[in-house]
């Protein structure tokens, strides 16, 4: 039993304190987390709170003070207006709240959190981008009309994607449907590498669509290259 | 003739310290102690374990008696105290009498009653007492709840390796402290910090943790005061390691509800109001001058402070010399301290004094054996 009224009374204390359990349970968790003073400085550092109602030291106090039903909450409400920058990894303790964001949010999403499911819905196309090419943000993303606030040069500069690509100097840049040229290697490579360490499951968690399309995608590169899946 | 006898009044820590040190100079103390036995708070209050160092209170306290008492140039009386003082810095002449204390008498035996000890120069070490929680003006109930109990009350079980909910004789699930009970506080009249309560309080959450490793023990604070190594010797630990939960906030009130005591409070760094069930809570009681260090200060003419701690009005550079000269304080007597300083102090003062009684048997040789003048000092 915490400090404060439970904001989700409805979710079995057990479950929380489970959840609770895999976080403290995260080898990092230890270096993550010493105690704190409530002073604030991360607070001060962090470009989040200036925009939300979010704080990293209650972040970092409600998980000193084992705090589980207020821990459930912010695994919820709070975590994810975090940007994870790690200002706030200048705390006088060594803490860092940004780092138990981190393992809050990978058990939130390993355990398909519907709160995580609806933070995450956003981000399903860029994640199939990253994931599905190894690159980031490709060119063939910016759309005549996809970015209003971006000024009226994106509809030119889109017009004639290929051209501009094709002058910049590095070879790597002449593609508009990645961010760059990746190797095969390299993306056998990254596929193996989420596969293998739980990356796919946590997709298959909270976005089952993306984590069924990207198996395809991968399956194919991976059976050519002789790994199966 | 100035005498060279110094006459310690009280018989703790400081009292204890400065006779074994003037008595290792080879000059002569009296101990004079009102209770019939020696070690003062520590040992009349069944102190469990010494912050910061957690060693055994009475352990580390039978050590000094021992060591007083090892000392042949060391006098002591117990079940006595001092009744009348006259003379100077010098030639004090102090008055000692059986002392009222209800359990003196049994193996006092050493005090003679109206017996006059001439001394050169007096070191007063008579100590604090902790505040009393029924003048608090929250409304904590320590004389209405079985449960709400003072650090004293916890040293005490704590000692006795049995910490317990008084009401239920079982372990509690449950404890926390309110720090500042008696201190900082205008409503009271007592303005100061009392300095070792947060120290104590985290040393004792650690005991609790240690003795009842279930139990979540809570520590509501205005502000934590852990100077120096205090703060990596007990307040680190106590949170890193015995996940001792500290909130910012102090309690106005305790209530029952059911056979359980709910606190009221603020936590004032979530920003929300909190009301939390608790098996025990131990109100952090700061100090106050002890009985004995208002009434000898009326005795011996010395300057208290609006709090009635003796003054010293020397403070940073002189931290033993009282308003009387020739007249020399040590630990609790002078205003809250911890065992440190209460050592370093009765070192102080153990020095002062016998530097000032040797200095004036010197000038009064010089005096008797060549007509000079000399300047008594002031």
């Amino acid at each position: 039993m915490g400090l404060f009224a439970d904001k989700y009374p409805d979710v079995a204390y057990q479950e929380k304190e489970r959840l609770w359990e895999q976080v403290k349970a995260d080898p990092r968790y230890p270096s993550y987390l010493y105690g704190c003073y409530e002073c604030g400085i991360c607070v001060a550092a962090c470009p989040s709170a200036r925009f939300y109602d979010f704080s990293p030291r209650k972040i970092a106090q409600a998980a000193a003070r084992e705090d589980i039903d207020l821990i459930y909450e912010q695994m919820n409400d709070d975590v994810w207006n975090c940007s994870q920058c790690f200002s706030c990894n200048r705390c006088p303790r060594q803490n860092s709240p940004g780092g138990v964001i981190t393992i809050l949010r990978e058990v939130a999403v390993k355990n398909g959190l519907k709160s995580a499911k609806q933070a995450l819905e956003g981000y399903s196309r860029i994640i199939y981008k990253i994931m599905g090419t190894g690159t980031q943000v490709s060119p063939d993303m910016l759309q005549p009309d996809a970015f209003p606030d971006w000024g009226p040069q994106v509809r030119e500069v889109s017009a004639d994607l290929e051209l501009w690509r094709r002058a910049l100097p590095p070879e790597t840049l002449h593609t508009t449907s990645t961010g760059w040229q990746v190797d095969d290697k390299t993306i056998i490579e990254l596929y193996l590498i989420w596969h293998n360490t739980g990356v796919m499951d946590m997709i298959a968690e909270v976005d089952e669509g993306l984590h069924m399309i990207l198996n395809d995608v991968m399956e194919e590169k991976l059976e050519e290259a002789g790994y199966e899946v | 003739m100035s005498s060279d006898t110094i006459l310690i009044i009280g018989g703790g820590p400081a009292g204890l310290e400065a006779a074994r040190l003037i008595g290792d100079l080879g000059q002569r103390a009296v101990v004079v102690e009102k209770r019939d036995a020696l070690g003062g708070t520590p040992i009349y209050e069944h102190y469990a374990a010494l912050t910061h160092n957690f060693r055994d209170a009475e352990e580390a306290m039978n050590e000094l008696i021992a060591a007083a008492k090892a000392n042949p140039t060391v006098d002591i009386r117990l079940s006595s105290e001092v009744v009348s003082c006259s003379g100077a810095a010098g030639d004090f002449r102090v008055k000692l009498a059986k002392s009222g204390n209800p359990a003196a008498g049994a193996n006092g035996g050493a005090g003679v009653a109206g017996e006059e000890i001439n001394a050169g120069a007096i070191i007063v070490a008579t100590g604090f007492q902790h505040f009393d929680p029924g003048r608090e003006t929250q409304m904590y109930g320590y004389y209405e709840y079985d449960d709400v109990i003072t650090l004293a009350d916890a040293e005490r079980m704590l000692k006795e390796n049995k910490f317990v909910t008084p009401s239920k004789g079982t372990p509690p699930q449950r404890v926390c402290f309110i720090q500042c009970v008696g201190s900082r506080d205008r409503q009271i009249g007592n303005e100061y910090c009392s300095k070792v309560c947060c120290g104590i309080s985290s040393k004792q959450a650690i005991e609790i943790r240690q003795q009842v490793p279930d139990c979540k023990v809570f520590i509501f604070y205005i502000d934590m005061r852990m100077y120096g190594y205090w703060e990596n010797e007990i307040y680190w630990p106590a949170q890193e390691k015995y996940r001792v939960q500290y909130v910012k906030g102090i309690i106005t009130e305790i209530i029952r509800k059911g056979d359980r005591l709910v606190v009221r409070g603020e936590d004032t760094t979530m920003g929300r109001p909190m009301e939390v069930p608790m098996d025990v809570v131990v109100l952090a009681v700061g100090m106050e001058p002890s009985r004995g260090t208002k009434d000898v200060a009326k005795i011996l003419g010395l300057k208290q402070n609006k709090y009635n701690f003796i003054e010293v009005p020397h403070g940073g550079l002189d931290p033993t010399a009282t308003s009387v000269p020739g007249i020399f304080v040590a630990g609790a007597a002078a205003g809250p301290k911890d065992l440190d300083d209460t050592m370093a102090m009765a070192g102080a003062a153990a020095m002062k004094a016998a530097a000032l009684t040797r200095k004036l048997q010197i000038s009064n040789f010089k005096f008797q054996n060549s007509n000079f003048k000399t300047q008594t000092p002031a």
